[in-house]
């Protein structure tokens, strides 16, 4: 145990009240067990789960991933095991933990939506939701239901009527004004909007001339995308009054305080998982020692300070 | 909570042939024996550009005194074998290993059979070192492929190892100027399906023909795949291969946590 002066990291989201500010992103840390080994999952403020739909997913066909400068592109599909599965199968073990789990959420229409946020809510060791209305490699659902702030209303209150638990919901980059999406969700009823999902890219391979992703299109992510997603989450702060969860290319503790700062509540690491497992532990605890050496008792402190 | 990211410590890195590169890494002790066919991602430590860590399979592995040693026999094919052929003894890299499954080994008194294209040999060596183990040589037979003499690497332990060793060359400059596929096809009646294990580890081509020769006979193949990848443990997706699961239906597998040794009758070839 440290001692007393340890800073207090704790942060809620309205009902969600998590250890500490840091997540693992959606589909960056599979159902939790792929992570088990090198990380203490009782340590983490809250696990995301990769995103679930009604029925299993297939995934799009490989080749799903390159790498590119800061970053990487990846076109997976949202391939997933399905909501049935995940509370036979994953669940259990995640119930072993100490940690908020927060299902992340698919669906090709309202009814899925509902029929997935139902199905959770009534599982036991589901802390809260996050809707992904924002992955740009799915044909149908995904960023059509992000894009229109109408659409994206309408889904968001679809899930509401049907979830008893908390409803964060996860935003796209891909569109002219976030503000409005985000403003849009606000008003039917969302808990909390996390911010951003990918945003789409390409790399094309010059000795075939062929896109080097199957699906053509694949969703940006890593160090590269951090600006944007800084910029991104400090238009929505400025217009909602809703919890806001930053997440875009953090690598480090100083990234993620640079999200909270800006006003996040809590931010999620994602792509830096695939390169150093240990990176949310690292984030945890250097999010400490920025406490500890600015003298600052409480992270909440922080929260929300950024002097334009 | 059991494995840990290791740093590891260069000891050499040579080329020793074209643009085939041999890395020798120090780890600690506590670093995991790995399984033939298992692999690691490895990256420069502090670097960011590349971006990801690259999954290198293991060639060699001994234990020291109060180290381990992991040899990586690499061919450089881009931006982050370049920048790995460029490191210098005492250089520092993060290794997360052993990773993915191994070849499952089948009951001793068996032919075993290995074919093995280019830099595929790499696995293939550590099979083939782990099997004499307990097979006689006389048991074990090994086809590789290169394109040309100045491509043909990892042949030292096996041609201890193995009785017959037979070379092929798509220009004839060493051994016989064949596909290694085809001077397997030539040899198969040798070899009888329900006494033979056979292991295979090359480009996709090799990999499509052999799966082509090997259809309609009942011979027992494993292959160890390659595919990009992200995390290597399983989480992002990314390296998905196509096969037939349980119930005969296509499904994407990760060639890093389900595989990267598959069934060769399992894959699907598009």
């Amino acid at each position: 145990m440290k001692s007393k002066t340890s800073p207090q990291i704790a942060v809620h989201l309205g009902r969600l009240k998590l250890k500490n500010p840091v997540m693992t992103a959606s589909g960056t840390f599979g159902y939790g067990e792929e992570y088990a080994d090198y990380v203490d999952l009782n340590r983490l403020g809250a696990v995301v789960v990769k995103g679930l739909s009604l029925k299993p997913r297939l995934g799009n066909p490989p080749p799903r991933i390159m790498e590119t400068t800061g970053g990487m592109l990846n076109a997976v599909g949202l391939q997933n095991i399905g909501v049935d599965a995940f509370i036979e199968e994953k669940l259990p073990f995640l119930r072993k933990y100490d940690v908020a789990v927060i299902a992340n959420i698919y669906g090709e229409t309202y009814d899925e939506y509902k029929k997935v946020a139902k199905k959770l809510s009534a599982a036991k060791g589901v802390h809260a939701l996050e809707l992904n209305i924002s992955c740009p490699n799915v044909k149908k659902g995904g960023v059509s239901f992000g894009s229109d702030p109408k659409v994206a209303a309408r889904v968001t209150q679809a899930v509401k009527e049907e979830a008893s638990l908390p409803v964060i919901v996860k935003l796209t980059p891909n569109v002219t004004d976030i503000a409005v999406i985000a403003q849009a969700v606000e008003k039917a009823g969302a808990d909390a909007i996390s911010l951003i999902n990918t945003l789409t890219g390409m790399a094309v391979d010059l000795k075939t001339r062929k896109p080097y992703l199957r699906n053509i299109t694949g969703g940006l992510s890593g160090p590269a995308i951090k600006p944007v997603a800084l910029r991104m989450v400090w238009e929505v702060v400025k217009k909602v009054s809703v919890p806001v969860i930053g997440i875009g290319g953090i690598m480090t503790a100083e990234d993620a305080l640079e999200f909270l700062i800006l006003g996040a509540k809590a931010v999620q690491i994602g792509t830096a998982n695939f390169i150093n497992p240990h990176a949310t532990m690292e984030v945890i605890e250097g999010i400490k020692d920025y406490l500890t050496a600015n003298k600052i008792k409480d992270v909440n402190e922080i929260i929300g300070t950024f002097q334009p | 909570m059991a494995k840990n990211i290791y740093i590891g410590e260069i000891s050499k890195n040579k080329e020793i042939q074209e643009d085939c590169f041999l890395m020798k890494v120090k780890v600690a002790a506590s670093f995991e024996t790995p399984l033939p066919g298992q692999f690691v991602m490895i990256r420069i430590a502090g670097l960011n550009d590349p971006f990801l860590s690259r999954p290198i399979s293991i060639y060699s592995f001994s234990r020291r005194n109060n180290f381990c040693l992991i040899e990586l026999l690499y061919r450089v094919v881009g931006k982050g074998t370049q920048i790995m052929a460029g490191l210098i003894e005492g250089s520092q890299v993060e290794i997360n290993g052993p990773l993915g499954n191994g070849f499952e080994i089948d009951s001793v008194g068996k032919n075993v059979v290995f074919i093995a294209g280019g830099i595929g040999i790499a696995p293939m060596s550590l099979l083939i070192e782990n099997l004499s183990r307990r097979f006689p040589s006389s048991l074990m037979t090994l086809y590789f492929g290169a394109q040309r003499e100045t491509a043909v690497v990892g042949l030292d332990k096996p041609q201890k190892l193995c009785h017959d060793v037979n070379v092929c060359t798509d220009d004839g400059s060493l051994g016989e100027k064949n596909l290694v596929t085809q001077a397997f096809q030539k040899d198969m009646k040798k070899f009888l399906p329900a006494n033979t294990s056979i292991y295979a580890c090359g480009p996709r081509g090799m990999l499509l023909s052999l799966a082509k020769i090997l259809n309609k006979g009942t011979f027992n193949c494993q292959v160890s795949l390659e595919e990009r990848m992200a995390c290597g443990t399983g989480a992002c997706m990314g390296c998905a291969v196509a096969v037939k699961d349980k119930k005969n239906t296509l499904a994407y597998q990760r060639v890093c946590a389900d595989g990267p040794v598959f069934n060769l009758r399992d894959i699907i070839w598009e």
